[in-house]
């Protein structure tokens, strides 16, 4: 376990363990920046995060992607062995993820607060903004945090809300943000607006790597996601409230205050997003910012949006399917694992010990009624204990011998849906699938199945040494 | 005749642009943004992006449908 106090150490971390690349030659900001973000994707997942320093009319811009985007970047966010496999990852995560809350460290003073600026603030000179993909209606900020309280209980904390919602930059102070009904901070305008009044909020960009990611979780409304960063780092988390009184990351790079206009939606779009398809574009609300802070020399943080797999995929990884896993823990402590890494959990993939026929098909149903089954989960395919969910070999072959389409299937329909799903018949509706893939067991007495193989004697060993007589030879 | 003082937006061909920002680097660069639909584009960018002949069709759009877009979430009435 490891907290970083700021990007800059997490990024020295990143570059001591041969995971971050820094670009020397010059670049445009557009093409260049998010075709090498999505060209990294593609390479594989042990991609190192990617830095840009010499950006094309620019004198002193960075601008640092992918920072969250492979297996080993993620196991380093969590302070984990680069090599940690996927499945311990999973159960890293959700031990501490148990162990919410943590505590808040509450100092004065930031490095942030080194250049204020008040007057004539003009995002497009402040900052290094570009645009990801061709469609996009303009230049977004899709990695920041973005903190808010709830004006009916000011003083709070645990209602106060962390989110990373996409931001588009579209007047020198103006921002379109997206805040679908079931984000908090969608409750937090509604009771501002019932008041008549402006929403104040802060934005904080390049942050160290955990808040990032608990920012991405979908946490209850009474969780703070500061206090979950402060679990997930195994110490209190250093922040520093803005003059409205809003709690920002001691180490944020850009810190943005302003308010969410009341009864105000604009246009706001196109994007390239998650599911891998553009969203329409949408009258959203709008933000006024009334104040920019930055430390000396800031880093921009970004993440490149495309067709799955991206860095948005890890960023949306275990922080999805841990809390689907503590929720259905809790009715079903049969559940050992879940899977929900694919296009944000549209597909679930749970292992369960099994106790009786038909058990596996209520586990599935399980998931379809927790807060990110509501929303999200679209397929789901439930696999035995010795199978892990994420491994895609082995859910496959379950998927291949343990289920008999003829009775293990199950649709059902209508079901809430997330609007960003383009398969939603009307948006924001679906049908549900269940796949039961588990070995069928009494009373339920179909199929014919014998003793299931396992592997030789002392197989375990000989991998062991085989490994290292493989590198030997690579060597 | 073109005036070459009016900035025409690629997307919504509303002619209310405005420059938003010039490259710190004098000459480089200029943002420019779309006081109607938003749109933002550089003078760098591929053609596609910045040229309104070359603007792809599929996300045109028309200034008179901005007010039809679908609000999300809906406006709160003052209590």
């Amino acid at each position: 376990m490891r907290a970083y106090q700021d990007l800059r150490e997490f990024l020295s971390v990143l570059e001591t363990e041969q995971q971050l690349l820094h670009v020397t030659e010059q670049v445009n900001f557009e093409p260049d920046l998010a075709a090498a973000a999505c060209a990294l994707t593609k390479i594989g997942e042990t991609v190192p995060a990617i830095q840009f320093n010499k950006i094309a009319g620019c004198t002193d811009a960075q601008v640092v992607m992918n920072v969250h985007g492979s297996w080993p970047n993620h196991a380093l966010v969590l302070g984990m062995d680069k090599k940690a496999p996927l499945r311990e990852q999973f159960f890293e995560f959700v031990r501490r993820f148990q162990r919410y809350p943590g505590e808040l460290e509450r100092v004065a003073s930031a490095p942030w607060q080194e250049v204020v600026v008040q007057k004539d603030i003009n995002l497009f000179e402040l900052m290094p903004l570009f645009r990801l993909n061709r469609g996009d209606g303009g230049f977004y900020i899709d990695k920041a945090c973005t903190i808010a309280r709830d004006p009916d209980d000011w003083d709070n904390d645990d209602v106060e809300n962390v989110g990373i919602y996409r931001l588009q930059v579209k007047g020198p102070n103006r921002l379109g943000i997206q805040t679908v009904p079931q984000h908090d901070i969608a409750i937090q305008l509604a009771h501002a607006e019932r008041r008549g009044e402006d929403l104040p909020v802060a934005i904080a960009v390049g942050n160290e790597p955990i808040v990032t990611l608990m920012g991405a979780t979908p946490l209850l409304y009474n969780q703070l996601e500061y206090k979950m960063a402060a679990a997930m780092q195994g110490k209190p988390y250093r922040v520093v409230k803005t003059a409205k009184g809003l709690d920002v990351p001691w180490g944020s790079e850009y810190v943005l205050e302003g308010r969410v206009l009341a009864g105000q939606r604009e246009m706001e779009g196109p994007f390239g997003e998650f599911p891998g398809y553009y969203s329409g574009g949408h009258r959203y609300p709008v933000i006024e910012i009334d104040r920019l802070s930055h430390r000396k020399n800031p880093i921009f943080e970004s993440v490149y949006v495309g067709r799955p797999w991206t860095e948005l995929d890890f960023l949306q990884a275990m922080t999805t399917s841990a809390p689907v896993f503590v929720q259905l823990n809790k009715m079903f402590p049969e559940v050992v694992a879940v899977n929900a890494l694919y296009t944000h959990g549209l597909v679930v993939i749970v292992s369960t010990k099994t106790r009786y026929g038909g058990f596996a098909k209520s586990v599935g149903m399980g998931v379809l009624t927790t807060p990110h089954g509501l929303g999200y989960a679209k397929f789901v395919i439930v696999v035995d204990a010795d199978v892990d969910p994420f491994n895609l070999d082995q859910v496959m072959w379950a998927m291949s011998v343990r289920a008999n389409p003829g009775g293990d299937v199950l649709i059902l329909p209508n079901l809430a849906e997330n609007l960003l799903d383009p398969a939603g018949q009307p948006n924001g509706m679906a049908h549900k699938m269940i796949i039961d893939a588990t070995t069928p067991i009494a009373p339920d007495r179909r199929g014919d199945y014998g003793e299931v193989l396992d592997t030789p004697e002392q197989t375990e060993q000989w991998q062991q040494k085989l490994t290292t007589m493989i590198a030997e030879l690579r060597k | 005749m073109t005036n070459p003082s009016v900035i025409i937006c690629p997307r919504c061909r509303s002619n209310i642009a405005s420059i938003r920002a010039t490259s710190p680097i004098s000459g480089v660069w200029t943002v420019f943004g779309c006081n109607t639909c938003f749109y933002t584009w550089r003078s760098t960018e591929p053609e596609e992006n910045r040229d309104p002949e070359k603007y792809l069709q599929v996300f045109r759009l028309n200034p008179a449908d901005l007010a039809n877009l679908p609000i999300v979430p809906t406006i709160q009435a003052k209590r």
